[in-house]
């Protein structure tokens, strides 16, 4: 039978476990972070050129692009 | 320590992992959900046809020559030459005497002179003229160009009062097609598309089309992006071609009036959020 609700020491179930303190559920955190979700425009184009804005927000060129993108870094997520 | 606690309708986990104390639910904050979902079919995306200049790079000469004749003497000579008679030998048979008897003539040299009158003739050549005309010659480029457009394609999911929410991602699940491949204006073939053609995800932006000089630097740039601004979902098209030269003269791009690429897209569009 599913688990309604159980509490121990140690751990939190809920609604047949979809709720479980063991679970590592993604959060956004300002600093220590585990991966970057892209939010955004991460590509631009200019001179016939490429920029690609890295999930950190630094821009890696393809050497011809010649613009002024900025995108943003993504979101900072921890698992 | 990891807990439990419910108080003033607020419930709160928290998990301790090496000693540091994780929110693992808080009503107080969002869980980690798709807050909703948009389908938009037909999307379409659409390139124009590039653009080629013809650039004056100089004259060059057309020359003329001139038909020159000369009537030349050519004078009268004595033409001297020898022929020889070889000798031979003649026999006879006497029926009388029943024998044979033989003769020899002998060999000889006869010397001739011949006379050719002299005469005059006509020599004629074709003679540079320097240039006659003078013709501009050309080359063709490729016209340098930034193209972008903005549309919203959809509204953000609302909360009950109507007000947009703060989206954190955007995810992005498309199929496309490309309905005219458009071409290479040097070359009769169609542009590389990245365009899949089966479903594929994306968060941001993506390359559609590029094409590279032979050094293999970049000219030519063609991209899209999904994103939200505001209340909107927007789609960004973008277009960046740097200038190119054919290469030859007076001979234009043959494909560049075959280079308008168009595609239809069917975007499912997840917005989410994280757990703060």
């Amino acid at each position: 039978m599913a688990i309604v609700l159980k509490i121990t020491p140690t751990r939190f179930q809920a609604s047949g476990s979809k709720l479980d303190s063991q679970r590592r559920y993604i959060r956004k955190v300002s600093s220590g972070e585990d991966l970057r979700f892209v939010n955004g425009q991460n590509m631009d184009v200019s001179g016939g050129g490429l920029r690609y804005v890295k999930p950190n927000g630094t821009n890696l060129d393809d050497g011809v692009y010649n613009g002024n993108f900025s995108g943003s870094a993504g979101t900072r997520v921890k698992v | 320590m990891s807990g439990f606690t419910a108080s003033n309708s607020r419930i709160r986990v928290i998990e301790t992992i090496s000693s540091v104390d994780e929110t693992v639910f808080d009503t107080d904050n969002d869980m980690p959900h798709i807050v909703g979902t948009t389908y938009l079919t037909n999307v379409a995306v659409d390139f124009d046809d590039l653009d080629q200049t013809q650039n004056y790079v100089g004259e060059e000469c057309v020359p003329t020559y001139t038909l020159e004749s000369v009537l030349v003497y050519v004078p009268a000579v004595w033409y001297n030459f020898s022929t020889y008679t070889p000798g031979e030998w003649t026999q006879t048979y006497d029926w009388y005497y029943g024998s044979f008897s033989r003769e020899f003539t002998s060999g000889f040299t006869t010397y001739h002179r011949e006379f050719t009158s002299g005469f005059y003739e006509w020599e004629s050549q074709w003679v540079y003229d320097e240039c006659g005309t003078y013709v501009p010659y050309y080359e063709y480029s490729v016209d340098a160009e930034e193209y972008s457009s903005v549309t919203n394609i959809a509204n953000l999911p609302t909360d009950e009062d109507g007000t947009a929410l703060d989206i954190d991602f955007v995810i992005v699940q498309a199929t496309g097609t490309r309905s005219t491949g458009g071409k290479d204006p040097r070359f009769n073939q169609a542009l590389p598309t990245t365009v899949p053609t089966k479903t594929f995800s994306f968060q941001g932006s993506v390359l559609l089309e590029s094409s590279g000089e032979a050094s293999g630097d970049s000219w030519f740039r063609r991209i899209m992006s999904v994103y939200t601004s505001g209340s909107k979902l927007k789609l960004r098209v973008q277009e960046s071609v740097k200038s190119i030269n054919r290469g030859a003269y007076n001979s234009g791009f043959p494909h560049i009036g075959e280079s308008r690429s168009t595609y239809s897209f069917n975007l499912k569009v997840f917005f989410g959020k994280f757990r703060q």
